[in-house]
């Protein structure tokens, strides 16, 4: 729950250059790079009414305007509207057998508003038949709307008249002679049509302006109003067209449908999350969440944060997937990243594709960290030039420094089963005992050296980061060609907030 | 019902209206927006509601649009923005860096397929079916009068003063602040409530009154405003009535609402001025408010009998009444421009886009140039 | 805390497990809940009939801030037919009938509540007023509404309490004969 809730101690920088904790990202088993939301392309994948649970397809919620056609919402507090019974004496009265007579009508169990407060009759059938209002300016507003899209449409058929013409090639004969079309249809005692082309659309008729506009009635000097019959905005706002000032005028809405949506990585074009199609699960047909990819760093202890002394923080790393890897600790390479932004900038321009950009962009001033080594940690291809997202520069300063520990260390593989197990740890695995401190089935403690830099005041957030290179063990090439579950070294930055010094 | 859908069907455009407090939204060829909401996201990192125009540089804002758009197609439009039309009505003093903003998020992040960007005061005549009017939107952070003549913006003689929803509330603030009931530091929630529920532009001969320090007014009830059911605010007949007046209070340069409309029309051609002045047309949420066109009709007429307005020649004003509310008027004219073959004519392509990196605009000198070979975007209307 | 003085009618329903404290008369029909909360700190408490006070609910006749002795303070009347549901704080200096306080709303010490009232979930009100009969309050903001009629009686939840209750908890005896 502190993911949801807390603040993000750990964060994790994105392939865009993001920094998002790691519940917040995906990752691309495709092209084997993290996305975060930003990055990704959200589709609509189904439509739904959320408080009848049902698909709606999405040529039926176009012609309901995105409104669920059994659901109502209040429109004193927007919540929904249920349907209740009030039955009205009996039938037949002189059956005595007859069934009761019911009726419907409408009630919030939110604020108590029904449906007989503003002189909705009761319906007979639970589902409704609840009158709808008309937009009162509807005919002339399509009358409008018709006239425009012929006015439009002859003028971009005379726009191709005109290209015909200047391309033509040869002069029609009956120019040459001087008779024209419509003096030979004369001649021939044909009735003298123009051209379906030629005839000029009939304009709209313009509204006309009046002196007298609408006083202010005297009642609002003398009346005293009552705030319970006017409207709020928001009241005001759910109906659009009509916008009652007062509320016996509010009328109930229907509620607005909701969706699923999946999200497709903008390289690859493939899912990385895909939800079901039915409304009641919460369940997803794909979803490649970081979270079970990537090994989970999280802060378990943080020493006394001075100026000039090395600071010990112990961190837990935790590996979600069934494969062994082995993290390797590297220097954060700010510059590094930066470079490839900027790369990424110039081949955009240089393929005529971003310079907006640039003009408002100020160079973060990030400090830059001796002694790195080029490293191979964006060993991809470069990008396609129609990818239209473009990765920025990491934002966030770092103002300490990670000891770098000179060994590695092994993860071992998750094991649901090993919760059940009480034999000890079996792993034989040697570790440097400078850098691991506490080993339990897929989890590792190590122990790190910070030191702060100089030039920072007392009472101001220590950030630091590290590249984490792990080995990422992709089994989609297995799958699909029986091969060896491929390895590759993946690495990631990671930024922590160490608190305040 | 046949609820497969054909697939030679256009896709119908999403019409944008983003404005300062609320964005309008629908599709076109539909005579209402769908919704109207706030122009604002919640900030994920501070968990706080950010106003859109609240931006900080030019990557926030790019940030808070791509937010904003991503709630307009998946929480209100329901389709993928994926290779669609798009139609944004906006001002013509909307700022350059907002309008290349908006079009790097749809173009960019959302990969739309052409946008249609229409000028507000000039489209809101749509449902009116005139050629020639004077606009007056009176919007939440400024009101903009920019003359339309014969299908032509004149933006020459733009007229913007920061007169609107904003102002007002500072002004009922203001008023709280001098009537010592406690009420300091409302939230612009509640002042924006009080404004809409308890105050209203009063006529000319009373505002004249309320000026004077003393006056034998009889005052308007005031009102008991209950807020959050642990304060109660008297909001009284004079804050009721005052609220509105800063429209009409000139400035130091003799500026108000009503000046701006005639000093627009003193700088057009003669000949213009008195159809003008009888084409009166009104937009902007704040026109709502009960009293607003009557009191600016008087106005109008005061100032005439000004020095500075007498070579005007104006005898009267006329106003247009339109067959929508005011506050969604320019939107239903860019639902009616997007329901035509404008759309597909005179859109700007992703394609265009990825070529030339901006929008055209009528400031750049660039597309001027370019304008004049091709033809102008607001020839179109016959 | 002065002693306790509770009266309870023939046909009221109160759980051992209620807290009750000083002078306090329960109408007949009424049901207290176990854990609910009844103190008639300032002066006597008299809850009509067919009430329903739930689990958690604190009902609290205090003095007034301004006011330093006892004397003087009326009875809390509590009218017919009110529902106080789960973790309510009502302090009311009144209350009519037919009212519902939900869940955890609170309802401060200047508040008249009249007839067919709905305070809202999470609604606290604290400022002085009389609100007005049929008014129900509801959401973050406590939007006020008026309307048309009064909440519909929770007959049939009272009749299954009144079955279901015994058989779980301790009852105390009524004291009191049926009132004429």
């Amino acid at each position: 729950m502190s993911y949801i809730t807390g603040p993000e101690y750990v964060r994790y920088a994105c392939t865009c250059g993001l920094l998002k904790s790691l519940p917040n990202l995906y990752f691309c088993r495709h092209c084997s790079q993290l996305r975060c939301g930003f990055c990704v392309c959200p589709e609509v994948d189904s439509i739904f009414c959320g408080k009848c649970s049902e698909n709606i397809p999405s040529a039926e919620a176009k012609v309901k305007k995105n409104k669920c056609a059994n659901c109502l919402i209040c429109p004193s507090c927007q919540q929904d509207l249920s349907t209740r019974i009030a039955s009205k004496g009996v039938v037949n009265p002189d059956d005595s057998k007859s069934p009761a007579k019911k009726t419907y009508y409408l009630s919030c169990y939110f604020c108590g508003w029904n449906s007989r407060d503003v002189g909705i009759p009761d319906q007979t059938s639970p589902t409704g038949g609840w009158p709808e209002r008309e937009n009162v300016h509807s005919n002339r507003l399509q009358e409008l709307l018709d006239s425009y899209k012929q006015i439009m449409l002859s003028q971009k058929q005379q726009k191709e008249n005109d290209k015909k013409k200047k391309f033509g090639k040869f002069v029609s004969y009956t120019d040459r002679t001087g008779i024209t079309a419509s003096a030979l249809r004369k001649r021939i005692g044909i009735p003298d049509i123009p051209h379906a082309m030629l005839r000029k659309p009939k304009l709209p008729e313009s509204s006309t302006a009046t002196t007298e506009v609408e006083e202010l009635p005297d009642k609002f000097f003398t009346q005293e109003i009552d705030l319970l019959e006017v409207t709020t905005i928001e009241q005001r706002l759910l109906q659009p067209e009509s916008q009652p000032v007062t509320v016996d005028k509010l009328f109930p809405a229907h509620k607005q449908l909701s969706i699923k949506k999946s999200l497709r990585c903008r390289h690859c074009e493939r899912n990385v999350s895909k939800p079901e199609y039915n409304p009641n699960s919460i369940k997803f047909k794909i979803q490649l969440f970081a979270y079970y990819h990537i090994p989970e760093v999280r802060l378990v202890k943080v020493g006394d944060l001075k100026r000039g002394q090395p600071c010990e923080i112990i961190i837990k790393f935790t590996n979600p997937t069934q494969h062994q890897t082995t993290i390797t600790i590297l220097n954060l390479d700010l510059a590094e990243q930066e470079r490839y932004v900027e790369e990424q900038q110039m081949m955009d321009i240089s393929e005529n594709l971003e310079v907006l950009s640039l003009q408002f962009k100020q160079p973060t001033s990030l400090p830059s960290l001796p002694g790195s080594q080029p490293s191979s940690l964006l060993s991809l291809p470069p990008r396609q030039p129609h990818l239209t997202i473009k990765s920025r520069k990491i934002k966030q300063t770092v103002n300490s420094t990670v000891e770098i520990p000179q060994s590695v260390f092994i993860l071992p593989p998750r094991d649901d089963a090993a919760e059940y197990d009480d034999s000890n740890d079996t792993h034989n695995i040697e570790d440097d005992s400078n850098l691991v401190i506490w080993r339990k089935s897929n989890k590792v403690c190590i122990k790190l050296l910070v030191n702060i830099h100089e030039g920072e005041t007392i009472g101001e957030e220590v950030f630091c980061g590290f590249t984490m290179d792990h080995v990422y063990t992709n089994i989609i090439a297995a799958n699909f060609e029986n091969k060896q579950p491929q390895k590759l070294n993946h690495k990631v930055r990671i930024f922590l907030n160490l608190g305040k010094m | 019902m046949p609820i497969y859908e054909p697939l030679t069907s256009e896709k119908v455009a999403v019409v944008l209206d983003i404005g300062s407090a609320f964005t309008k939204f629908g599709f076109t060829s539909e005579f209402a927006p769908r919704n109207i909401i706030r122009s604002q996201v919640r900030c994920k990192n501070t968990n706080t509601i950010r106003r859109l125009y609240d931006f900080q540089s030019a990557e926030d804002l790019y940030d808070l649009l791509v937010e904003f758009i991503h709630t307009i197609f998946f929480k209100y439009a329901l389709i993928s923005p994926k290779d669609r039309p798009v139609v944004i009505v906006e001002s013509l003093l909307c700022p350059t860096l907002f309008r290349e903003s908006l079009a790097k998020v749809l173009f960019l992040q959302y990969e739309v397929s052409s946008i249609l960007v229409l000028p507000s005061h000039l489209v809101c005549l749509a449902s009116l079916a005139v050629d020639t009017a004077l606009v007056v939107d009176v919007g939440y952070k400024e009101a903009v009068v920019i003359p339309v003549g014969f299908g032509l913006p004149i933006v020459q003689t733009w007229q913007a003063l920061p007169l609107g929803g904003e102002a007002i509330h500072k002004n009922i603030q203001v008023l709280f602040n001098n009537t010592s009931t406690g009420a300091q530091n409302l939230s612009e929630e509640v002042l924006e409530d009080i404004k809409v529920r308890c105050c209203f532009v009063t006529k000319k001969s009373r505002a004249d009154q309320l000026a004077l320090p003393r006056s034998d007014l009889i005052p308007v009830p005031d009102i008991k405003y209950s807020h959050r059911g642990s304060q109660t605010l008297t909001v009284n007949g004079k804050i009721r009535e005052k609220a509105f007046e800063i429209l009409y209070e000139e400035d130091n340069d003799h500026f108000c609402l009503s000046t701006m409309i005639l000093d627009a029309m003193l700088l057009v051609d003669r000949d213009l001025r008195n159809i003008l002045a009888e084409n009166l047309v009104l937009t902007g949420g704040t026109c709502m408010t009960p009293g607003f066109k009557a009191r600016l009709k008087e106005e109008l007429l005061k100032q005439l009998s000004n020095d500075r307005y007498r070579k005007l020649n104006v005898k009267q004003f006329k106003f247009h009444s339109m067959p929508c509310k005011e506050n969604y008027a320019s939107w239903l004219g860019g639902a009616l421009y997007g329901a035509t073959e404008f759309l597909g004519m005179k859109s700007v392509t992703k394609e265009f886009y990825l070529k030339e990196k901006h929008l055209p605009d009528w400031i750049n000198l660039k597309d001027v140039e370019s304008a004049r070979f091709g033809s102008d975007v607001t020839s179109a209307r016959a | 805390m002065s002693r306790n003085n509770i009266k309870i009618f023939s046909g009221a329903l109160v759980c051992e497990g209620s807290k009750l404290r000083g002078d306090i008369t329960v109408g007949s029909g009424t049901i207290i809940h176990p854990s609910a909360t009844v103190i008639a700190e300032a002066g006597p408490i008299v809850i009509g009939e067919n009430c329903l006070i739930e689990e958690q609910a604190k009902i609290i006749h205090r003095v007034p801030f301004d006011q330093q002795n006892k004397e003087n303070i009326p009875i809390l009347m509590i009218g017919v037919h009110n529902v106080f549901e789960v973790d309510c704080t009502v302090e009311a200096s009144k209350i009519g009938n037919n009212n519902v306080f939900e869940p955890k709303c609170f309802v401060g010490s200047r508040v008249t509540v009249t007839n067919g009232c709905t305070i809202g979930a999470g609604c606290h009100i604290t400022e002085e007023q009389i609100l007005n009969e049929n008014i129900s309050i509801c959401g973050a903001k406590c939007q006020m509404r008026e309307g048309l009629d009064k909440p519909a009686p929770q007959n049939l939840q009272m009749e299954t309490l009144l079955k279901m209750l015994p058989n779980y908890h301790y009852i105390k005896k009524p004291n009191m004969k049926q009132q004429v």
